[in-house]
Formats: C-alpha cells, structure tokens, sequence
C-alpha cells in the first residue's frame, strides 16, 4: 500500500508508512551492531548514550534498514522507524493518542508510541530526558516482559505487535539533578556507550560523509581530538562528528579550511571569545 | 713728617677709644693712600672713618675694616670714588655696622667683578634684605660676604634676583635663606654658564609655589638637569618652571622626577621629547611633565614612531576631548586607555596578555590540564632551573619568557610565543620525558642493555687493573638517570640527547601541525642566523654545534673541516633517524649513543689544531640519508693532536629550551611515589640514592652551589623537588583566575604561609577615576579568603529569637514556587481542559456560532534559575551601636520625655537595664541577624546564593571574606562562619562589587542578582583625591554598579544610612536602592524585598 501522497514538491507518508529503503552510510566503532541485533531478536529495549553528533540516530536508522533487509522482507513490511524528538513539554496524549472534537464528533487519534505499537515498528525517543517525568513513566509497561500500552482515555491495552522495539536516546553530558533519568526508567534499558571515534574511524566517516579528501578529513579529526581536550576546561562540550562533517562540506565546496573551521566549529562551539581564540589556534597550527 | 704720620698722631687717641687695633690699621692705611690722594680728599677719607667709628658702639670693627679695605680700592675708586664708598658704608653703617663692615670687606674682591659705579647698586640689594631684625642684619652681611665669589660667576643683575629669592625665603624661613645664600656660591661655580640663569628662573619658581622645596633644588639640581642634553636644559627649566607656576608645591617633585626620566633617554631625543612637552604644557602642566616621566618605560615597550602615535592620541584626550585630568591619567599611564594603546602599538607580546590563551592552546595540544607560567616563576622555585629568558617543562607546566620581542610585528612576536607553547607541548605530547630503559625505539633497536653491561665490566677491569676499589653500586633512581649514567661524559650525552630529542619533537610537530610549520621554518631560521660563530670553538663542541645546525634545517651555516667530513657526515645521517615518522624517544636515545662514540673521540682542539680550518661544507652534505653508523664504521681516528680546550654544549635554540629529562622523570617518580601510584618497586627512594643523582645530574649546573657547602645546598635543593613533587598535578590557580588574573608579576600572595593562615587568593580590578573618564589599570587587589568560623550557636539563637518572623519568612518564599508555573489558557489543544471554555464553546456550536475549539489550558513550567549574592559591608563603622546613631538623628529626643525629669530617669534607667542584660546591638549584628532569616528564606526557595563581605584598608589590601559561596551547600560550617561577620576597616565599594560580579558571571543562572548591604558611603584611604574627597569614590561604585547591569547582574542596594539619600541618588542613578530607616526592620525587610526583586 503505497500511502505516500506526491504534492507539489514535497512528500508527505504517514509515520508508521516510513520505511528506510537505501542504506544508511554507518561505520561500526565497536560492538554496537552484534549488540543491537541481539537486543532486538530478544525484544530487549535499548538506550543509546552519547555525546550529540556521536551517530546514535544515524546507527538506529542503520539498524533499522539492516534488521529488515536481514529478515528478507519486502520493504513494505521491513521494520519501520518512529522517531520522537522529545521535548519538555511532551505529554502523555502527545504520545499515546488524544481525542479530538471534529464538528460534532470526537475522534479518536493514535499517538507515535501507540502507531509503533500497532505496527510493530522501532519507536525511537530521542533525548528522552527532555521528556516530563509523567510521560517516561508511561513507557513502562511497554519495556518489562508485558509489552502493553495502556491507552488510558479510551480505557483499553494495546499489545505490542512483534517487531516494536522501544530505544532510546539520551546525552548524559548536560544531565543536572533535574534532568537524570529516573531507575525505574533506566533499568528497563540496556545501554549501549556512544563516544566520538577515534581518529582513524572518524577521518574515514568525515571523507565519507562529506566528500572531503583524506588528508583534510584527518586534520579535522585531528582538531576535534585536539579541541575535545578543552571539554570541562572552557568547553561544555567536545565538537561533534556532526560539526566535522558540516567543516568537511565546507572546505569540500572550495571554503579555506580555516575559515571552515571558523564557522562549522569554533562559532558553533563557544560564545567565549577567549575560547575562541585559543581553538582558533589550535585550527591554525593544524592548517595550513 | 708725612702727612699720613701726622693724621695718625692726629687721630690716635681717639681711635684707640674705639678700638685698639684702629690706630695702626689707620696708620697702615693712611701711608698706602697718601701717595695718591691729594692732601683734602686724604683729609676727608680720614674724617669718614673716624665718623665711621663713632656712628655706634660697635662701628669700630667696619671702621677697621674701612681702614683695611682702602688701600685696596684706591686705585679703583679714584678720589670721587672713595668719597661714594665712604658715603655708602656710612649709610649701611646707620643700619648695622656689622652689614657695613660686610660691605667694606668684601669691596676690593666685589671690584674685580663690578664697575665702580655699581658699588651703589651691589650695596642696595644687600641692603635690601635688612630689615633691622639681627636675623635679616646677619643674612645681608652674608650677602656682602659671598658677593665676591657669586659676582665671579653670575652678573650683578643676576645676583640681584638671587636676592629676590631668598628675601621671599626670609617671609619663611631665615634659616632657609641663610643656607641657600650660603651654598650659592658653590652651586653657581658649579653649574655650566649657560645653565645659570635658566636654573635661577626655576628657582624663583620653586620660591614662590614650594619654598620649602628650594633647599632640595639647591642641593640636587644641578645633578638632576645633568643628564639633560646641554642645548635643552634651559628650555627644560623653563616649562618646568611654567608648570611649578600653575601647579604649585607639584612643580618640584614633577620637575625632579622628569629630569630623571628623561636623563635616561637617549640625548638626540631631548629635543622633540621636551617639544612635546611644551605643545602638553598650554594645556595641562601636568601632562607634560607625567609624559616626560614616563618617557623611558614607553620606549622600552614602542620604537620612535610608535611613541610618536602612543602621545598623540593622549594629547588628543587633551585637546579634543579637552578632558585634562583624562590626559594626565594617560600619560601617568594610570589609564585602562594609555594601557590599551600601548599594547595595540607595540609589537611586543607580554606573557600576562596571552598566557590564558597559551594554557588552553597547550591544553587542547597535550591533552594535560597543563598551566603556562612565566620562566622566573620556575627559576624561583630553585629546582634546577635557571634561565629566565626561555621556554622549557618540568612536565607538568610550560614555562616561557615573560615577553617576546624577537621581531618587529605583534602578530610574529606571538607566533613564537606559539612555537614555544607547541615545542613544549611537544614534549609532553611526544613522550619526551618517558624514556623506557633498554627498550627498542621504531628505528633503532635498543643497545642499552647491552652496552651497560660492557661499561660494568669495563669498571670491574680498570678496578682490578689499577687497584683503585669501584665506587659503591647506587641504584639508579629514574630510567633516564641510569642511561646516562653509562657514559663517561654526562655533559656530552645529555646534550646530544637533547639535540637528537629536540629534532624529533620539531619534526614530530611538524608533521602534526601542518600550520605552525611555517612559524617553526622562520625560527629555525633566525635561530641558525644567530649561532655562536664555530670558528672560536674546539673542535668537539664545533662537531656538536654542526649537528644543531642541521637540525635547525640550515647545513649551509656549518663549518667543519673537509678531512673530517667522514664523521659530520655519519653524525648527521644518525641523527636524521629521529626525524623518520613514527621515531620515539627510545630512538633519540639510541642515535643519541651512536653519536655518543663518535663524538668522545673528537678532540676538543682549537680550529688551528685542526687538521684544515673550518670551511661551509660541500653542497652533497644538505641531503643526507638517515641510518644508523655501521657496526664496522668504529671510533674515528686519526684525529689531530694538541691541547684541548674546555668542552661546553653549544647554547639551546630558544625555541627549543631547557630540557631537563632526568630532573623531570625524578619528578614524577617522586610524585608518582607519594601518590602511592608507582607501580615499580614499591621501596621507597633512600637520600643516598637522590643525592647520587642530583650530584652527578648534568642539568644542574655545578656554579649553582656554593663550592664549599655542596652537601648543604643539594639538601636544600632536594627539599624543594619534593616540595614541589606533593603538589598536586596542575595546581595552575594563578593562571585560572579570569580577568583578575593577569597579575602583573603572576605573584600569588601568600603561598608560603604557614597552614594556619587562611589562604589568600589575590584578583586584580581597574577601578573607574571620573575625572579621567577612564580606568586605572589593575588599581586594585582583592584577597579573597575563607572567613574564619566562630560559633555556631549564634545562627540557633537568632533562629529563636525570630521564630515567628522565621516561619513567616518562609512561608512567604514558598509561596514564590508556584508563581513560575505560568497557565496558558484558550489552546486548541493542552493538559488540562477549561471547563467554563468548555460550557460556552457548546453554547456557541448550539447557537450557531463561530465555535473554535479553544478550550484547553497548558502550565509552562518556568524553571527558577536564580543566583542572588550578598554583599555585606564589614567596614569598622558597622561597630556603631544602633542607639548612638538613632540619637545621631533623634535630636528631639527630649520632646518625648515632655520635659518631665521623671519620665527622663525612668528611660535611662530602663536603658542602662538592657545595655546590662544584653550588650548594646550594633548595625554588624544586625546584618549578621538578617542574614540568618535570609539563609533560612532562601534555603525554602532553593535559589542558589552567596554570601560575601568586604572591608580592607588601601588599594593593594581589599579585603573580601566568603562566608557562602554560591556553589556551597549551607552547613554547620557557614553558620560558623556568620559569626565572625565582624567589623574591620574601609568600605572600598567598587572592587568588592566587581569581584562579586565575577564570581556571578562564573555561576550559571538565567537570573542573577546582587545586593549590597552597607551603612554608609564608600570611604577608603586613597578612594578620592584626598582625605575629604567623596566624588571618587561615588563614582566608582556607581560604575561598578553600571558594569554588573552590563553583564546581566541586577544589583540592588541597601543601606541603613539615614544620610544616605544624597549620594545614593547619584550613585544609583536607575539602579534599585532602599534606605532602612528604622534599624532594627532590617531582618524583617531584607527577606521582603528580595522576593520583589527575584521574582520580577
Ligand atoms: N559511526 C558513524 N558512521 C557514520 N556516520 C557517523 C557516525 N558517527 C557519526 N556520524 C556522522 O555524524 C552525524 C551526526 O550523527 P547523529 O545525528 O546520528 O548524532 P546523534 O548522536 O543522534 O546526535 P544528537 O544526540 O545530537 O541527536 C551523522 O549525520 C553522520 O554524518
Ligand atoms: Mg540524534
């Protein structure tokens, strides 16, 4: 059922109808995938943990194309991936489904949470932190051996169709007292430890990503390794794999390196003009 | 019988009523004079000098004197003219006859010097400073007296003014005047001829605006104009005496300290330097000399033309703005300004300007929390190190010159900064310091092993051979100590090994960073441009100074003599090894060897011994293969004979540095030993066992040690490695300080005091001079301290006391929590359904009208993000009981007593019962007391808050107590600590604030405020013009105040000064202030009014 409506310009599919169908580009770093893959054949949910830009939402869409070209399904009937970008004011309807008023009728709507249900699809919350404590609790029933989710306003249980997987994302690195996950929520997890490459892996990801050529792709790894050594001293964070990649297209599409640097790394990372300076220098020693 | 015979016998008698000696001074005189005056005139000059004598009891002496002093004169005067002299002593004579015979006396000497008809002239300004008094009678013959040797070298016009100075000296001082009259004569033989009047002009300048002052300029002046070039020291007199004019008692400390000043410029710059100083002059006196003072440390930092740009635009300031006070600020160089343009002017680089930078560069490079200090800092520390002028590692930091001048641009003088930062960094980064014993480097395999045990049995033979017992075995302490210890020549080993490891770190950086390759190319270069010229060295150290050459990427600068190419050639080709990607310090330490055995075997000869002098060597010795010497190639021989001279390593690169491998491995097996991370053999290091290594280190320097004393000083010595090996790792709080932290002299105040005091740590603020429009620079230094803890039972107590108020308190700030969840209402969709919006949207729909769904409500969680610090004033004037000062202001007190004594006697009697009950409450308490309720309010709000307060006495000394810092837990501790809030000093306002303002802009919160809690006006010695001044001191906290706004801080003010209103109005301008009236409120409303302000 090709759900897929061509408008002007633009394509609009239903959540549940969106199915990766052209392989992600994604460079295992360690075990992750073999982890994955087992997670999943035992309906284990996953917590993905890492800095932004490490990749974790590039590998769930890997995993996602992977694990159903692996099953040898059509594409229609692959495993689909829901993504929810959480944020603070997230609730439980946003998730599960509300009532609607239409005209004089009320109407029913699912929610991402129960559409992956239904459908047997990867939910996939990302940031969950960001998530009130009232809706991660909602996920609970959904993550022990139950796989239920009660949809409380119509009064029934949704049982999980078989290939929902629940995964989640989650960035320990600004987590405050008031933003940590709750046990009960965590230890329905396992957890797989995302961190940015190590030189080599994330200059052959840079190349890859950005077009970019070898040699320039290793000096960018090479700065982010450098300028991931200010984290915790003037740095909240290290740069992203991500930011490299933007500086990679840059420079790629003729930018000087150091003015790539600038604006992709230097500018995105910090307001400190002290900071700046001093990462700045670092961009300079290494480029030429 | 002559005629002077007869007068004599004439006379006699009744001369020698007068005086004894008279009649044959007459006599004397009379027979010298007879020949050449005619008999009348010989009359008449005898009948003056009998009048002379007679005039008064006394007026024998002058007349003797008269006597004496004719014969002399005669000649001169001529007849007519010894009739005016006679006249004028006569005259005098009616004054004094002291002044007169002065007078007489000194005539014969003065004519030398005056026309004869000037005698009346030179006797009119002696006599003007009669004044009939002895004192004056004394001074105006101390006139007449120096006349004669002044009037040698000055004129009698200028004589003259010398008179106006010290009879304007006599309204005075008479002692004053005397002295100055009494030196003249010497200072004015003294000084050059053409500097005479110009010094007399100032002097009367000084006369008039300081005459105290004049003594001193007597004395010094004719040092101090000295060092002036000649042609200008008159027109330097000259401004400084139109400065000393409009200044007044400034003039002479200005003009003396700019005569020093500009005694150390160089002559040929007099000239347009004092040019300046006059364009100054017209329109502020004492810009024009400040700029003259501080003329030297402007040229040490810009060249002439810099300079030229750094005046004018201070003269700008002046002549623009016309902002005088601005410009004197500027050339005083109290000015954030003069700072500003200097630093943008000269090309020269100072450590404190970019060490922040350096440290989180090195940082980011290394990897280590690494801090990047001034090389003195290190040489203080008396490890082992001793050049302050270049850059070097102990391992733990990076040491580097306090400031760089190498080349004629900013831009270039800080890329060597960042050449020596990143060579240094280097060395961390590329394990120069983890040198494994023995082990196989990437190129070389290791020898080590081998060799050592060729060395030990080389010693067990040469003990047997010569019978000499072997030195007793001490095992080595770091694997560095026993690699060197291999070889005969520690001096040798060590320098090629730093040669071999320097080579490797500049390649290795090289090939990492292909940016900084340029930078590295152009030091090499200018490096290998200033070498020590080879030819005045032996021939080893000539061997040494070729390798160093090449490794600085220059073979064209070698020279060496062509017979011995043979070794040059294999020394290089070894030492290329090191620059192979991949070589490690294993590698270093093995080429190291290899060029070792070459090496030893070059005699250290002068070039005249060599075999061939030392030529540039041929062109097919600038691309040299690496490898390893050869088994097979051995020693070299044949090597030219002669006597040796002292061999020494040629002198570092200064890019390069000190490097210290052996003391920095020690280093850190002492720190790794004390931090029981050593994961070596656990038994501790003996004394012996450091002694050995010190004593046979080649890094240290033997002209460090006091020949005799060498146990001693290597005790000492070794003392302070250990010292410095319990420090923790990165102890770097000197260079984490912000925008305090860039000490001038990087000093921290009292790191060697003992543990008991509290540890000081020292910020440095401009502070605002309002009449400058501008900052002084680093004006102040606060030293933030833990306050010290009192009892804890005061914060129980007072929590008693106000009970209910507490509860109140509370009760009122926890009702603040729900005003931050803000209700949206009239939402298409939300939480929480509104009801009412509910009913009437079905009202709407039934009546057929418009029905949008808008009934859905949502709370927004507003998050409480906010730091509040107070700021408490412990000035000594919170001492004051809060009676006194209610009386201060309740003049009408007795209206209440309504004249009744009765009513009188019962109040004071009730008063004087409380004073005994409980001591009188002064205004620190009841800071101290508000404080408590507002701890306990805030602590049921949960914002985050600091506590501080401040006093302190000068600029150098504010004082800045935490009692709470806004990262702390509340505890038993703080508590303690609120009770030593007590009174101490001055209320220097601005800097508290602006540290405070420091310590919130390092704290994260969306929502920052400051309240400064005081009981008067800011006061502090120096914190205004003079003692009087209040307007500074105003100002500075008002901008102090204004630079928190800036940085998103509210600041808010109260105080408990009835007075206050005044200046508060200026000070806080449209800055929040409140003025407690009633004293004792003040812990009821401090909580209150910091729930307006928080939740606004
Ligand atoms: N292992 C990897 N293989 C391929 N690409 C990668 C890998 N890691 C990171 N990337 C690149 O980094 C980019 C950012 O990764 P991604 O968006 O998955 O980060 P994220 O961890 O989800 O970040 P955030 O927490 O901010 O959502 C990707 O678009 C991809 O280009
Ligand atoms: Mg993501």
């Amino acid at each position: 059922m090709a759900l897929a409506t061509e408008q002007a310009g633009f394509k609009q599919i239903a959540v549940e109808d969106f199915r990766i169908t052209e392989e992600p580009y994604y460079l295992p770093i360690s075990d992750e995938v073999e982890l994955f893959e087992t997670a999943y054949r035992e309906r284990v949910p996953v917590l993905l943990k890492g800095p932004t830009g490490a990749g974790k939402t590039r590998f769930v869409e890997y995993m996602s194309w992977r694990l159903h070209n692996r099953d040898g399904r059509g594409h229609e009937e692959g495993v689909p991936l829901i993504t929810v970008a959480c944020h603070e004011d997230l609730t439980a309807s946003d998730l599960v489904g509300r009532y609607l008023l239409e005209g004089d009728e009320t109407r029913w709507i699912d929610g991402p949470i129960a559409r992956a249900v239904k459908n047997g699809a990867i939910c996939y919350l990302d940031e969950i932190v960001e998530a009130r404590k009232d809706t991660t609790v909602l996920i609970h029933p959904l993550t022990d051996y139950r796989r239920l989710l009660p949809l409380e306003k119509r009064g029934e249980l949704l049982e999980a169709a078989d290939g929902f997987l629940l995964v989640m994302s989650y960035n320990p690195g600004y987590q405050s007292a008031l933003k940590d996950l709750k046990h009960s929520t965590r230890q329905r997890f396992i957890a797989i430890e995302f961190d940015y490459p190590p030189r080599e892996q994330e200059a052959q990801i840079i190349a890859k990503e950005s077009g970019v050529d070898p040699a320039i792709a290793n000096d960018l790894a090479k700065l982010a390794e450098k300028v991931r050594n200010l984290k915790e001293h003037g740095l909240g964070e290290g740069v992203s794999t991500r930011l490299l990649v933007y500086a990679g297209k840059l420079i790629h599409d003729g930018i000087s390196p150091r003015r790539a640097c600038q604006v992709s790394i230097v500018w995105a990372l910090t307001d400190d003009l002290e900071v700046q300076r001093s990462i700045e220098e670092v961009v300079s020693s290494i480029f030429e | 019988m002559s005629r002077a015979t007869d007068l004599s016998l004439r006379y006699a008698t009744e001369l020698k009523g007068y005086g004894a000696s008279l009649p044959d001074d007459f006599l004397a005189a009379a027979n010298a004079l007879e020949p050449r005056l005619p008999g009348a005139e010989l009359d008449a000059w005898a009948q003056a000098g009998i009048d002379l004598a007679a005039s008064s009891l006394r007026a024998w002496e002058a007349a003797a004197e008269y006597f004496r002093a004719s014969p002399g004169v005669v000649e001169r005067l001529g007849a007519e003219g010894m009739r005016d002299w006679s006249r004028i002593a006569a005259e005098l004579s009616q004054r004094s006859s002291l002044m007169a015979a002065a007078f007489l006396k000194s005539t014969p000497e003065v004519l030398q010097s005056i026309r004869p008809g000037d005698l009346e002239a030179w006797s009119q300004q002696g006599d003007r400073l009669c004044r009939g008094n002895w004192k004056s009678i004394a001074l105006s013959s101390l006139y007449f007296q120096v006349s004669p040797s002044l009037l040698h070298n000055v004129s009698l016009e200028a004589l003259g003014r010398i008179v106006d100075i010290v009879d304007s000296l006599t309204e005075r001082s008479y002692e004053l005047a005397t002295t100055c009259l009494e030196t003249a004569p010497s200072i004015f033989a003294s000084l050059p001829v053409p500097d005479r009047e110009p010094f007399l002009r100032f002097a009367r300048a000084v006369a008039r605006a300081s005459w105290a002052d004049i003594r001193l300029y007597f004395e010094r002046g004719p040092k101090l104009i000295e060092g002036i070039a000649p042609p200008e020291r008159a027109r330097y007199l000259d401004l400084a005496a139109r400065v000393t004019a409009e200044v007044g008692r400034q003039g002479f400390p200005l003009f003396s300290d700019a005569a020093q000043a500009l005694g150390t410029m160089p002559l040929e710059l007099h000239a347009r330097l004092l040019s300046f100083a006059e364009r100054l002059s017209v329109g502020s006196p004492i810009a024009s000399m400040e700029y003259l003072k501080s003329a030297p440390f402007v040229s040490s930092r810009l060249n002439e033309a810099q300079m030229a740009k750094w005046a004018e635009a201070g003269s700008n300031i002046l002549n623009e703005e016309h902002n005088p006070e601005g410009a004197e600020a500027y050339f005083r160089l109290e000015s954030a300004r003069a700072e500003d343009m200097l630093a943008l002017l000269s090309a020269r680089v100072e450590l404190s300007n970019v060490n922040q930078l350096l440290r989180m560069y090195a940082q980011a490079l290394s990897g280590e929390p690494v801090a990047v200090q001034s090389a003195e800092a290190l040489v203080d520390r008396n490890i082992g190190w001793v050049t302050e002028s270049g850059a070097t590692t102990e391992g733990n930091a990076i040491y580097l010159p306090p400031y760089v001048a190498t080349f004629e641009e900013q831009d270039a003088n800080f890329q060597v900064y960042k050449v020596f930062t990143t060579h240094q960094t280097g060395r961390m980064e590329f394990g120069s310091f983890v040198y494994e014993f023995g082990r196989d480097g990437a190129h070389a395999p290791g020898t080590a092993g081998r060799r050592e045990l060729q060395v030990e049995e080389d010693r067990v033979n040469r003990a047997a051979e010569t019978g000499v017992p072997m030195k007793e075995y001490v095992a080595p302490v770091t694997a560095m100590q026993r690699f060197f210890n291999m070889f005969e020549d520690r001096s040798l080993i060590l320098g090629l090994f730093t040669i071999a490891e320097d080579t490797r770190i500049d390649a290795q950086t090289g090939r990492e960073y292909g940016g900084i390759r340029r930078w590295l190319r152009v030091l090499q270069e200018h490096e290998a441009n200033h070498r020590p010229p080879v030819e005045l060295m032996g021939l080893r150290q000539a061997y040494m100074e070729n390798l160093l050459r090449s490794s600085l990427g220059a073979p064209e600068t070698m020279r060496w003599p062509q017979s011995l190419n043979e070794y040059l050639r294999r020394g290089i080709a070894a030492l290329k090894v090191v620059e192979l990607e991949g070589a490690t310090v294993q590698d270093s330490a093995e080429v190291a060897q290899a060029i070792y055995d070459i090496a030893v075997a070059i005699p250290n000869v002068p070039e005249s011994y060599a075999d061939g002098k030392f030529d540039a060597v041929s062109e097919d010795m600038y691309q040299i293969a690496p490898g390893m010497p050869g088994e097979g190639e051995g020693a070299p021989n044949n090597m030219p004979g002669g006597e040796e001279m002292e061999f020494e390593n040629p002198p570092q690169p200064e890019f390069r540095g000190d490097f210290k491998p052996e003391l920095v491995q020690l280093m850190s097996k002492l720190k790794a030993q004390k931090d029981g991370s050593d994961d070596g053999p656990t038994a501790p290091l003996t004394k012996e066992q450091l002694m050995e290594l010190l004593q046979n280190s080649a890094e240290i320097s033997l002209g460090e040690w006091s020949e005799g004393d060498l146990d001693a000083s290597l005790g000492a010595f070794l003392e302070n490695i250990e010292q410095e090996a319990a420090k923790p790792a990165g102890d770097q709080k000197q260079s984490d300080q912000a925008d305090g932290g860039d000490t001038p002299d990087g000093g921290k105040g009292d790191g060697g005091e003992s543990d008991l005091k509290p540890e000081i740590d020292w910020f440095y603020y401009d502070e605002w001079d309002f009449r400058a429009s501008d900052y002084r620079p680093r004006w102040t230094r606060v030293g933030e301290r833990f306050s010290e803890q009192g009892d804890g039972e005061f914060y129980q107590e007072t929590l008693r006391k106000y009970h209910g108020l507490v509860m109140e308190t509370r009760r009122q700030f926890e009702l603040m929590r729900p005003e931050s969840f803000k209700k949206i209402k009239r939402l298409e969709d939300g939480d929480e359904l509104d009801l009412d919006l509910a009913i009437e949207f079905h009202v709407d729909k039934k009546a057929g009208v418009g029905p949008q769904a808008r009934i859905y409500n949502r709370r927004n969680k507003v998050e409480r993000d906010v730091a509040v610090a107070f700021l408490l004033d412990m000035s000594a004037s919170t001492d004051e009981e809060i009676e006194k000062q209610r009386q201060k202001y309740d003049t009408n007190d007795q209206d209440d007593f309504d004249g009744d004594p009765r009513k009188y006697f019962q109040w004071l009697a009730a008063r004087r019962a409380k004073n005994a009950i409980e001591p009188p409450k002064r205004i620190i308490d009841l800071e101290k007391e508000s404080t408590v309720l507002i701890v306990e309010a805030l602590e049921a709000i949960g914002d985050s808050y600091g506590i501080f307060g401040f006093s302190g006495y000068g600029r150098d000394n504010v004082e800045f107590h935490v009692i709470k810092n806004l990262d702390e837990q509340m505890s038993e501790t703080i508590h303690k600590r609120i009770d030593k809030i007590e009174p101490i000093r001055s209320t220097r306002m601005g800097p508290a604030i602006r540290h405070t303002i420091h310590k919130l802009d390092e704290f994260d919160a969306k929502v920052k405020i400051l309240i400064l809690v005081s009981d008067g006006r800011p006061q502090d010695h120096g914190y205004g013009r003079d003692r009087t001044e209040k307007e500074y001191a105003v100002h500075d906290t008002k901008q102090a105040l204004l630079e928190a706004k800036r940085k998103g801080i509210t600041p808010f003010l109260i105080t408990v000064d009835k007075e206050g209103h005044d200046y508060l109005k200026q000070m806080c301008d449209d800055i929040g202030y409140e003025v407690v009236d009633d004293l004792e409120t003040l812990p009821r409303r401090l909580p209150t009014l910091y729930r307006h302000l928080a939740s606004e």
